[in-house]
């Protein structure tokens, strides 16, 4: 690994815009919870999917994950809310060992947007609800409806998923994440399916999202130029291993 | 010896032989029709066939041999059916590991209770010639509605990975992000048992009640006894079919809710 500088993160804009505070107990009100990976690996099948990183994402920052295919950008990302077990090594969620943490709280509080919206079948309204309807909460008309503004999709909620557009459905995906009221964003190549129009859309949506939010994010992406957009510092990983973390253009020039 | 054993097979048997030999003719006649459409299923056939009749044949001298046996004895037969219809079912979970018992324990559970249940009510004799043939039914349609509950469910939750996965990291417990599809698995398999019921006497008039009439027993009668034999057939598929789907359920995930009955993962990237 060349260098692990941890440049200073974008600052984080305050929340003025329309969508919801965590509620019940342990909902802090803190937002940018801090990522720090302790030499985490994933074995499978004999194969090191993700070997030995060690990094740390201090609160509110943007971090791009960059590397060719099968780097293990993504079976990385996947560790960070532990949809996947670590084989070795840790991930400490503000200081703390995330397996102490319970998984459903940690995906609450660690959100994520996936390359593909995967939508649940039902209306838009029914999709914005899930995540709190998993705690026992409702959402109110008004709230399904401040979050779907802010994704610029105001009157969607009556609609049927089955006759969204692939970015329309992108960012029913982005509301739904934020019903829960994440502290961090995870996002998984949430552009790469998308046409170059929506994909630009999609990607001011979700920096302005975490930026007003001072979320934690950390997004995967094979696009350059995104990630420079984007991220203020970049992991640069190849066969599972982190190569080079630090200055975004540091180390999209050493890839 | 030849004589002795020509003697030892009566009339009744040889005329049943000559009739599976048709049968087997006219079965045969069909696996070429097939394979003048390209549908080879000669070899599969041919087994089928073979193992079919050996192990009728068999199952029929095993109870000529126990017609006058316990009870223990006749539980003790539907246990070792129970077995080989679990190893039957697994077959269609290949890969995973301890599908046998899993299976087991499904079809025991359906078939089990409801056979408890109808000796207890008196609807089943405990008489091994009335009590293997009609336990062996339910057991039929228990292994059956497993195969197809397991197959659905493993189906169904493997090629919805992003589904699932996506409920989980908005928080959902497992057994929340797989409700769909243990819904439409335990559906699939008791689709063919309603249809089953609802075809009753208009497409079909099952074995039991026309063996009854042929004996004797008056035909409204046999037709509410055939009614009460699906409908716990039904019974038991509806309970093996949900127990298998929630012991895959249970498997499907680790105890940190993470799904890992998903095909490999060493392509992503």
């Amino acid at each position: 690994m060349r260098e692990t500088t941890f440049a200073t993160s974008a600052q984080p804009i305050a929340a003025e815009q329309g969508g919801l505070e965590p509620r019940g107990a342990g909902a802090a009100a803190r937002r940018g919870l801090t990522f720090e990976t302790r030499q985490l690996s994933r074995v499978v099948g004999g194969k090191r999917l993700v070997d030995d990183v060690s990094v740390a994402v201090p609160p509110g920052e943007v971090l791009a994950v960059v590397g060719p295919s099968g780097a293990g950008k993504s079976s990385f990302l996947r560790l960070l809310n532990r949809l996947d077990e670590p084989t070795s090594g840790s991930v400490l969620v503000d200081g703390a060992d995330y397996r102490a943490i319970a998984p459903r709280d940690l995906r609450r509080r660690v959100g994520m947007v996936m390359q593909t919206a995967y939508l649940f079948p039902g209306s838009v309204a029914d999709n914005i609800a899930f995540g709190p309807r998993q705690r026992g909460e409702e959402l109110s008309p008004e709230e399904i409806g401040a979050l779907l503004a802010r994704v610029g999709l105001p009157a969607y909620a009556a609609r049927d998923v089955t006759g969204l557009s692939g970015g329309e459905a992108q960012r029913v995906s982005i509301a739904r994440t934020l019903a829960n009221a994440p502290e961090a964003l995870l996002a998984d190549e949430p552009t790469s399916a998308l046409d170059e129009a929506s994909a630009r859309g999609i990607e001011e949506l979700i920096l302005g999202i975490i930026r007003e939010r001072a979320m934690t994010c950390v997004i995967v992406t094979h696009n350059k130029a995104q990630a420079e957009r984007m991220a203020a510092r970049a992991m640069l990983m190849e066969s599972g291993r982190l190569i080079a973390v630090g200055p975004i253009r540091e180390v999209l020039n050493a890839g | 010896m030849p004589a002795d054993l020509l003697n030892a097979v009566s009339a009744d048997v040889m005329l049943g032989l000559a009739q599976a030999a048709g049968a087997i003719v006219l079965c045969a006649a069909v696996v070429v029709l097939c394979g003048w459409f390209s549908v080879h299923v000669e070899r599969e056939a041919a087994v089928s066939i073979a193992r079919g009749l050996v192990q009728m044949v068999t199952v029929g001298m095993v109870l000529a041999a126990l017609l006058k046996g316990v009870l223990l004895i006749g539980a003790l037969i539907l246990l070792a059916m129970m077995l080989a219809a679990a190893f039957t079912a697994a077959r269609r979970l290949q890969g995973m590991a301890g599908a046998v018992p899993l299976c087991f324990c499904a079809i025991a559970a359906g078939s089990g209770v409801v056979i408890a249940a109808m000796l207890a009510t008196g609807t089943l004799k405990s008489d091994i010639a009335v009590l293997v043939p009609v336990g062996s039914m339910i057991i039929a349609n228990a292994m059956n509605a497993c195969a197809q509950a397991a197959e659905r469910f493993r189906a169904d939750v493997t090629g919805h990975v992003g589904e699932v996965e996506t409920g989980l990291a908005l928080g959902a417990d497992p057994a929340a992000a797989v409700a769909p599809h243990v819904r439409s698995a335990v559906y699939a398999s008791l689709l063919p048992r309603l249809d089953m019921l609802k075809s009753l006497g208009l497409v079909w008039i099952p074995g039991v009640m026309a063996g009854m009439m042929v004996s004797g027993a008056s035909p409204v009668y046999a037709g509410i006894y055939q009614f009460v034999i699906v409908a716990m057939i039904l019974a038991a598929s509806g309970i093996t079919g949900l127990i298998v789907v929630l012991l895959m359920r249970g498997r499907a995930f680790s105890p940190a809710a993470q799904l890992i009955l998903r095909r490999a993962e060493a392509a992503r990237s």
